[in-house]
């Protein structure tokens, strides 16, 4: 008999963004966030006070994780920001910000949702035309012929996430080797598709940085004793038989029926003379190396290894996909005959010892599989690292999909500013005369929008500095002023936030808090700017997007909300 | 414990839920955001949702919200707009009682109580009679030629306009997700049903579609809304177990059971007499794999979707033969690749091989595709049935949002499978003497104004009424009608709204409806310039427009046959007593914006002024009365010339003068689904009034009869 229990009555809650405790928890979680923004952003430890372990991170994706937000509104926040970094893997930050602010900034002017709503469309249509426009002048195609734009995008990504605690020496070094990764990963031959390979992060922890290294093929860690194993070097490749099926001599698949056995018929021995039927076919083929993704039995292993043949099981199945693109073999799943054509094969076989760890490392002839060797001294650092060079293959091959890159360094976000203010300026009694609203309400929700555009830019400045924005290019700038009075901003300044320009080319510049006169944004980037610039900070043009995006319609979504009905069940 | 079940408890109540239920509705309502127990955030807009989440107490308010719920598995729409009418219903009614208290002040509280339960009993009857008799005569009568239709001739036959269904799309999803998205979301829908369905059998189709629609639509979380989009084929939520890539045309099979042949079978018993005979046997469980699979490779079969999970045998052997495998479908994916291909699932081990398979079918692709890096299986399905197999991408930044937007193509897939389908209105019409001077003015005005025609139209009617079975006689009917076609040509000042090609679009509609051959054809027609008549030319041009409109009237000769209520009506005078069967037709439609109420209530008030019985008439105007709360709701955020007060005098002055009603709205909403909440309502009303006390008890009330029953048939 099941028990029944009346349900309490849900909590019904009316407009729930009025509400001062949900504009304090808002605030606080901006805050959070902000502060972990940029190179210079401040760590967050986050621990569980019961002796758990201690995760040192600024990224949003390990960030949003952890922290355990309880208002409803929240979130619908944090979900829809933690899934827009599976998606992208980058601007998590970016996203969360922006939305912070833009609910912030809407509820200090006052119109009605709908009117907002609206407007917050009508102004982001206005973004992603331009971003994607052949006009826009903060988006930069990517020159495959150099690696100069693709190292600068690693780079900033590297940079960006200071929990990794890398030297400069050490991100570079870390750059180039992701880079390599990556560029191993991309077939020889293109036909009509191409298909990526996989690049494997090998952890080596307890390691220094510097000794991480990228390795064609794939290593598999084994133990020392089977490193004895390893039989003499063979000239030619090596022939390879991948097995699925567990080699383990169990019998699982009996059926539903029941199975009789006499007392003197052994099935171990039936099943075992079955695995020695295998392994001598396999002998006789001229295998050199047998890999199984489960156990290989153990007299199996024996026979095997009496005839020269190299077997490695438990190979796991995550390992699986690339071990048959590596040697090309079909994983076989029959005990009985196999086809010739299952065998696959690599280029030679050594065994390898990094740290304390031995691998065997199968080199192939042609493939697009490639592990990467990751050293970090402590393991919270290497776990940053590790989600650091994801996020960077991630983004190599989004920018190979869609060829841009767009200026980093807060950057993009004032330019755009800048070219939104001045084409509403300009344009206002095109867009009013086509839909229900006022100039007056596209003036002020314009302006929460970039506000809230520039302040993401000025997250970027966590000590204090000085932002600015010159009134040529519309980019960043961020600077020490030693002093309150007015000062040389040409000689304080050096470069623009993501480094294209330099300060020495007789701008003007204005505090990014102030509001300025909307100007035109000088149009067409210069080839030659980006090619002479040796330190470009660059973001990812798809991730960056897409952010953008989800995060306005997260703000409406959130704006739109009239109720919030808790179920207290 | 027990409380007095009155009107003013279930007031109390139900205003609590109006108070909600307003801030929601229409293009102007907000969002809700629910959370379930488990921590999961939900996004709705869906009354039904909503007062579900809510989880009310009262016992009154769990009456109504089942009485909602109820009507939403009907109709799929107007939850919210269910509670706001209830509410002007009770408010009505419990004015009612206020002025009568004054006159049994000195009664006894109690007493009074049981005295006004009578009452409430007494109304609660009215209301049902009034339900099931007048308003189904007044939907049919005279709101019947106000009705707009979403289909529009053209050369081919009637056609669905596009137009119409978008904008009827439009307003249905203004009021089920956010405002942010729901342009976007209305256009995706309108695709897809233009997409998918066939030009014969749409109903078919969309019964389909909402039945399967699980299957044939994809959520993916991260992405922009705007991202959302429309593949061909089916997509199956699982990737490919192997995968083989194929060109060209691909044969299919589907199998439900495991391929490798088992070592034993269930019930029976094998008894191992060697170690030799246990490796023979396994031998052969390879061998006759593999023969099967060779075969089906003989058959040129490249595809295998099972429903089950196959043995790594089966993997191997199928990647020997380069036949890719989908495993583990689904039962509701197997049936929807059977209804949509007619496809059988095989049997397989039995099929000798030298035989050939007949249950394969060709797929036109079969790749896989990857949303937000998660792998699915895509096949371009050839369909053999009414519906053309393709599949919606719904993107959102968060789950909650792929799950609104999921159960607003659900229930708009209901409104419009109703839209579809004709509705039957029953009723019988007492009259008597005095109906022949009705109040109705124009209705009078029209009969006079037109002797000479109705003679044709009865014959015409009579037709109809009979069922017409074959094309032939549709004609005849036709041809007895153009002669009357010249003659309204010059009577131009003729009042506008009831000879609008839309009425007589709509006629034939029914006659189509009724005749056994079908043939809707969708086409992206624009719709009829002249067919539009309540919507956006304003009082001043009307009379322009309404010369415009007869002349387009003659253009296509099915005009004369106006609704069957014409000749209804003129019967209803001679005879005492009239039983009358008829329909609301498929692909009624009117523009959105209380436009419905409105008119109800216009036609309710009159009906009650020369209603003699006096509890009919109190009943009629309650409800008349109750009516324009709902369109009084929807003004609400709106002020100046879009405000309540000046759009219903605009109306009502439209509506004496017999010009067009002039709409501010673009949306359409369907009347089939206006007139079931209408009904709804009432009933809900009518349970509510007859409960007179609610008593609390501690234990569920004991189910009655399932066992006795069970016992009696022993004996």
């Amino acid at each position: 008999m099941s028990r029944f229990e009346a349900k309490k009555p849900s909590l019904c809650k009316t407009e729930p963004l009025t509400s001062e405790k949900v504009r304090f928890t808002l605030s606080v979680l901006k805050g959070i966030l902000a502060s972990c923004y940029g190179p210079s952003g401040r760590l967050k430890q986050l621990h569980n006070g019961l002796g758990g372990c201690v995760c040192t991170t600024s990224q949003s994706s390990a960030l949003l994780r952890n922290l355990s937000v309880t208002h409803p509104v929240l979130k619908v926040l944090t979900a829809s920001v933690q899934n827009h970094v599976s998606c992208f893997s980058d601007c998590g930050l970016f996203t969360a910000i922006l939305c912070c602010n833009l609910i912030e900034n809407i509820q200090k002017i006052g119109l009605t949702p709908t009117k907002v709503i609206k407007l917050n469309k009508y102004l982001l249509g206005l973004c992603t035309s331009y971003l994607k426009s052949e006009a826009c002048s903060c988006r930069i195609p990517v020159d495959f012929s150099s690696t100069h734009i693709f190292l600068g995008l690693v780079r900033s990504i590297l940079t960006s996430k200071p929990a990794c605690m890398l030297t400069r020496k050490e991100a570079d070094h870390i750059s180039a080797l992701i880079l390599k990764a990556f560029l191993l990963t991309i077939p020889e031959s293109a036909e009509d598709r191409v298909i990526l390979g996989k690049s494997i992060i090998v952890p080596l922890k307890g390691q220094r940085v510097i000794d991480s290294a990228v390795l064609p093929g794939l290593l598999i860690e084994i133990s020392e004793v089977q490193l004895r194993l390893l039989p003499t070097q063979k000239s030619s490749a090596l022939k390879v038989a991948l097995f699925c099926v567990s080699l383990s001599g169990d019998f699982s698949n009996a059926g539903e029926g029941t199975v009789v056995v006499p007392y003197q018929v052994s099935l171990e021995n039936a099943v075992l003379e079955q695995l020695l039927n295998l392994g001598r076919q396999l002998v006789g083929d001229q295998v050199d190396l047998v890999l199984c993704q489960k156990v290989i039995h153990p007299s199996l292993k024996q026979f095997l290894s009496e005839h020269h043949i190299i077997a490695i099981d438990r190979v796991g199945v995550t390992l699986m996909e690339p071990l048959s693109k590596v040697t090309g073999a079909t994983p076989i799943g029959s005990l009985n005959t196999i086809a010739s054509t299952t065998y696959g094969s690599v280029k030679d076989l050594s065994s390898a010892r990094f740290g304390s760890k031995h691998f065997f490392h199968l080199i192939p002839n042609e493939a697009t599989v490639c592990s990467l060797l990751l050293c970090s001294r402590n393991d919270t650092a290497w776990e940053e690292l590790k989600l650091t060079c994801q996020t960077a293959m991630h983004v190599l091959q989004l920018t190979i999909k869609e060829p841009w890159v767009l200026l980093g360094g807060g950057c993009t976000e004032t330019h755009l500013a800048a070219y939104i203010r001045h084409k509403v300026h300009n344009e206002a009694e095109d867009v009013v005369r086509e839909d229900g609203y006022s100039q007056a309400e596209l003036r002020i929700a314009t302006e929460a929008f970039c506000s809230a555009l520039e302040s993401v830019a000025s997250s970027l400045e966590h000590d204090g500095g000085d932002i600015l924005i010159d009134m040529k290019y519309g980019h960043f700038w961020s600077g020490q002023s030693d002093s309150a009075s007015v000062v040389n901003w040409q000689d304080m300044l050096s470069r623009c936030g993501c480094g294209l320009y330099n300060s020495q080319e007789g701008l003007s510049w204005s505090f990014l808090r102030s509001t300025y006169h909307p100007f035109a944004p000088q149009k067409c980037l210069s080839q030659a700017a980006v090619g002479t610039a040796s330190n470009l900070t660059v973001d990812c043009f798809t991730a960056k997007l897409s952010g953008l995006q989800v995060a306005i319609e997260t703000a409406n979504l959130i704006l739109d909300l009239s109720y919030v009905i808790e179920d207290k069940n | 414990m027990a409380s007095l079940g009155s009107v003013t408890a279930a007031l109390r109540v139900t205003e609590v839920l109006e108070a909600i239920a307003s801030r929601c509705v229409g293009p102007e309502g907000g969002q809700v955001l629910c959370t379930k127990p488990t921590g999961e955030v939900l996004l709705s807009r869906d009354g039904g949702r909503l007062l579900e989440a809510l989880h009310v107490e009262h016992p009154l308010a769990r009456m109504i919200v089942s009485c909602v719920s109820s009507h939403l598995k009907k109709t799929g729409d107007g939850a919210k707009t269910f509670i706001i009418f209830l509410c002007h219903l009770l408010r009505g009614l419990h004015a009612i009682r206020e002025k009568d208290s004054f006159t049994s002040e000195n009664t006894q509280t109690h007493q009074r109580h049981w005295k006004n339960c009578c009452q409430w009993k007494c109304i609660s009857q009215a209301l049902l009679t009034f339900q099931t008799q007048i308003l189904d005569c007044i939907v049919d009568q005279f709101l019947s030629r106000h009705y707009l239709s979403v289909f529009s001739s053209s050369a081919k036959g009637w056609t669905v306009c596009r137009r119409s269904v978008e904008s009827l799309l439009e307003a249905y999803f203004c009021g089920r997700v956010g405002r942010n998205n729901c342009r976007f979301i209305s256009q995706l829908m309108c695709d897809y049903v233009f997409k998918c369905m066939d030009h014969e059998s749409v109903v078919e189709g969309l019964e389909l579609v909402d039945n399967c629609f699980l299957e044939l639509n994809v959520g993916v979380t991260g992405l922009p809304v705007s991202d959302s989009r429309i593949v061909d084929g089916l997509v199956l939520h699982r990737d490919f177990s192997v995968y083989c890539p194929a060109d060209g045309d691909i044969k299919m099979v589907m199998v439900t059971e495991v391929l490798q042949p088992p070592f034993s079978s269930s019930k029976s018993e094998f008894v191992l007499d060697s170690e030799a005979q246990f490796q023979a046997s396994q031998c052969w469980i390879v061998e006759r794999t593999k023969a099967v699979m060779k075969h089906l490779q003989s058959q040129n079969i490249k595809l295998l979707l099972s429903s089950v999970k196959q043995p790594d045998l089966v993997s191997y052997c199928a990647r020997l033969h380069s036949i890719s495998v989908v495993e583990c479908l689904s039962s509701e994916e197997v049936s929807l690749v059977q209804r949509i291909t007619g496809l059988l699932p095989c049997v397989l081990p039995q099929v000798p091989s030298q035989g050939e398979i007949s249950d394969t079918t060709l797929v036109k692709f079969c790749k896989p595709l990857i949303l937000r890096s998660k792998r699915y299986v895509h096949l371009g399905l050839v369909s053999t049935c009414a519906f053309i197999p393709h599949c919606v991408v719904l993107c959102a930044p968060v789950l909650g949002l792929v799950q609104q937007h999921e159960s607003a193509f659900r229930g708009a897939f209901k409104m419009l499978q109703q839209l579809f389908t004709d509705l039957d209105l029953n009723y019988i019409i007492q009259t008597n003497a005095q109906r022949d001077s009705s109040p109705l003015a124009c209705n009078n005005s029209r009969e006079c104004s037109r002797p000479p025609e109705i003679g044709k139209y009865q014959d015409v009617i009579v037709k109809s009424e009979n069922k017409l079975e074959n094309t032939q006689t549709h004609s005849k009917a036709y041809s007895n009608v153009v002669a009357s076609d010249t003659e309204l040509k010059t009577r131009v000042t003729w009042s506008a709204h009831k000879e609008t090609p839309l009425d007589t679009s709509q006629t034939n509609v029914i006659l189509k409806c009724l005749s056994p051959e079908k043939n809707w054809v969708i086409s992206d027609c624009e719709l009829l310039v002249g067919s539009n008549p309540t919507g956006n030319p304003t009082a001043e041009d009307t009379r322009t427009e309404m010369s415009y409109d007869n002349v387009q009237v003659t253009s296509h000769p099915g005009k004369g046959c106006t609704l069957p209520v014409m000749y209804k009506s003129l019967e209803a005078c001679t005879s005492l007593s009239y039983y009358c069967s008829s329909t609301l037709p498929a692909g009624c439609v009117l523009p959105v914006g209380g436009n419905f109420e409105i008119l109800l209530h216009y036609y309710l008030v009159n009906y009650a002024k020369q209603c003699q019985q006096s509890a009919e008439a109190t009943v009629s105007m309650l409800i008349a009365n109750a009516l324009l709360g709902i369109p009084k709701t929807l003004y609400k955020p709106k002020n100046g010339k879009d405000s309540f007060p000046q759009i219903y005098m605009r109306s009502l002055h439209a509506l004496q003068t017999c010009q067009p009603m002039v709409s501010g709205q673009s949306g359409l909403e369907p009347v089939a689904g206006k007139y079931q909440l209408i009904a709804s309502v009432i009933q809900c009303l009518a349970k509510i009034l007859t409960v007179d006390l609610v008593i609390n008890i501690k234990r569920q009330p004991q189910k009655i009869g399932d066992q006795d029953s069970e016992d009696e048939l022993e004996h």
